[in-house]
């Protein structure tokens, strides 16, 4: 028989194992005291100034107008959580997302959001067949992942460099004056170290990113179907000696999940083919390497789908082992629409015959053994 | 005194439990074992959800809220059937680390705030991994 009071519950994500009436309950009553706090002492506050200007607490300045803004966020953070929770317990989750459903296809919300209008839950592509091709129709845009990794290491290093020099600066005057400060010194040998550290990582980076090259990638047609087969075209600039390079068809499921306070992100690969790949070549300066290959997305491949915390994402990868340098990796996202194998269910007289991509090999994933939920190669 | 539980019934009309995009899906409930007056609304959709390791999502294909007055009598225990054209996607899946499944569901509201819930899982789609339950 259940306790009537548990006192350890789990909680992940939204869901819970204790009551969810009480946990209601508690919530707004949390809220609400906060809401209370604030408009109560906001009311006295402004009262208190009104009715006895002399001896306020608080003279009108900046002290005056801190307090004010304070109280107000209280006010609005319990207010706010007092509907958000009202909101849950009068509607049920189908209700809701009913409400936001129909809120989608209004015209204003649907050009802000968009999404294609008969395949709810599949990425919008506009922006992946806005840039036309030499070769093919349309050049696919890359992830712009590495971009934001190179910004974020060149401002750590910056600002761990800044004040690793501002402590040299301290310790050589030191040391010049006759006053070392040993605590100093020993403090500031493993701040040069990971600032020197630092530095040689952007620097990598810059060069895996600029001195490499564009990678270039085309393709024929977009948003590609499963079944079906398309042409690629790809580029890739720089002066370097290539060891392999190697184009791959991935997919890659992605999850969000709360975990306590955190928001964690967990990426598989559930599918990888290799498409196309050249081993031992030079590339020269205007003279940039081509290659063109097939596509062929798997007959019963699962569709691309985007939820808020769930998403099944398909790339085209290209990936490098260059001499003397770090190996490369460049993604480029592609969206997949249902195709008729997977959107038809067979008569129960016609199997459906097993599927075949021939030709390109199949790289097995440890992580599984079996053929990858979702796409049958 | 016995207390008994109000009953929901919910079923497909007809054998098929997997069905393809833009198949029409036939639905109907009823409730027993309860007062016509203790039922405040009954919300009947069909939708999708995602279960696995991320937070789970769900979207609404089809969504019907009815309450006493919408009802003959008001009386919202008798047999009501729905019908509903199938989307083409999202298709049903089962992946590693999370899958999408489609069910039609009733919720029951009673007086005092007393929530029943009943599912009947199908599938959409022929997406490889996927099997009917």
């Amino acid at each position: 028989m259940p306790r009537l009071i548990r006192w350890l519950e789990k909680k992940r994500g939204d869901r819970r194992t204790g009551s969810n009436l009480v946990g209601s309950v508690g919530e707004a009553v949390f809220h609400g005291a906060i809401f209370l706090l604030g408009v109560g002492a906001l009311a006295a506050l402004v009262t208190a100034h009104v009715m006895q200007p002399a001896s306020a607490w608080y003279a009108v300045g900046v002290g005056f107008w801190c307090m004010v803004l304070v109280l107000s966020s209280l006010a609005i953070m319990g207010g706010v959580g007092v509907l958000r929770t009202a909101l849950r317990l009068s509607f049920s989750a189908e209700r809701r997302s009913a409400m936001a459903r129909r809120a989608n296809n209004l015209d204003l919300v649907r050009e802000a959001v968009p999404q294609p209008k008969d395949f709810p839950t599949l990425p919008w592509h506009e922006g992946l067949t806005n840039s036309p091709g030499t070769e093919l129709a349309y050049r696919l845009p890359a992830t712009n992942k590495a971009g934001w990794r190179l910004l974020a290491m060149t401002f750590f290093s910056l600002l761990w460099n800044a004040v690793a020099c501002v402590l040299l600066v301290v310790a050589i005057r030191g040391w010049l004056a006759g006053e070392l400060n040993a605590f100093l010194a020993s403090v500031l040998i493993p701040f040069l170290a990971i600032g020197g550290g630092s530095i040689y990582f952007v620097l990598r980076q810059i060069w895996i990113d600029a001195g490499m090259g564009p990678t270039a990638l085309e393709i024929c047609s977009h948003p590609l179907l499963p079944g079906k087969t398309y042409r690629l075209h790809l580029s890739q600039s720089g002066h370097i000696g290539v060891k392999s390079l190697s184009l791959w068809l991935v997919c890659e499921e992605e999850v969000t999940y709360h975990q306590g306070t955190d928001i964690r992100r967990e990426a598989r690969t559930t599918f990888e083919q290799r498409l196309h790949e050249q081993s031992d070549f030079q590339i020269e300066p205007g003279m940039p390497f081509r290659a063109d290959c097939d596509l062929a997305i798997p007959p019963r491949a699962m569709h691309s789908f985007q939820s808020e915390h769930n998403a099944v994402h398909w790339w085209l990868v290209v990936r490098g082992v260059l001499e003397y340098w770090p190996q490369f990796e460049r993604r480029f996202p592609i969206i997949v629409y249902p195709g008729d194998a997977t959107m038809r269910i067979a008569e129960p007289s016609s199997a459906v015959p097993a599927p075949h991509t021939a030709g390109a090999p199949v790289r097995p994933l440890a992580a599984r053994r079996s053929a990858p939920a979702g796409v049958s190669a | 005194m016995i207390l008994m539980e109000p009953l929901i019934s919910l079923c497909l009309v007809g054998p098929q439990r997997v069905f393809s995009a833009g198949d029409e899906l036939i639905a109907e409930y009823q409730f027993d074992a309860v007062a016509a007056d203790e039922i405040q609304a009954v919300e009947a959709s069909v939708l999708w959800y995602t279960e696995g390791k991320g937070d789970e999502d769900l979207g609404v294909h089809f969504f019907e809220r009815r309450v006493p007055s919408d009802a003959e009598q008001g009386d919202l225990r008798s047999l009501r059937r729905f019908t509903s054209q199938l989307p083409s996607s999202p298709l049903s899946y089962a992946g590693q680390l999370f899958s999408v499944r489609w069910c039609v569901r009733v919720r029951l509201f009673l007086r005092r705030g007393r929530e029943l819930v009943q599912e009947v899982p199908f599938i959409l789609g022929a997406v490889p991994g996927e099997s009917a339950e």
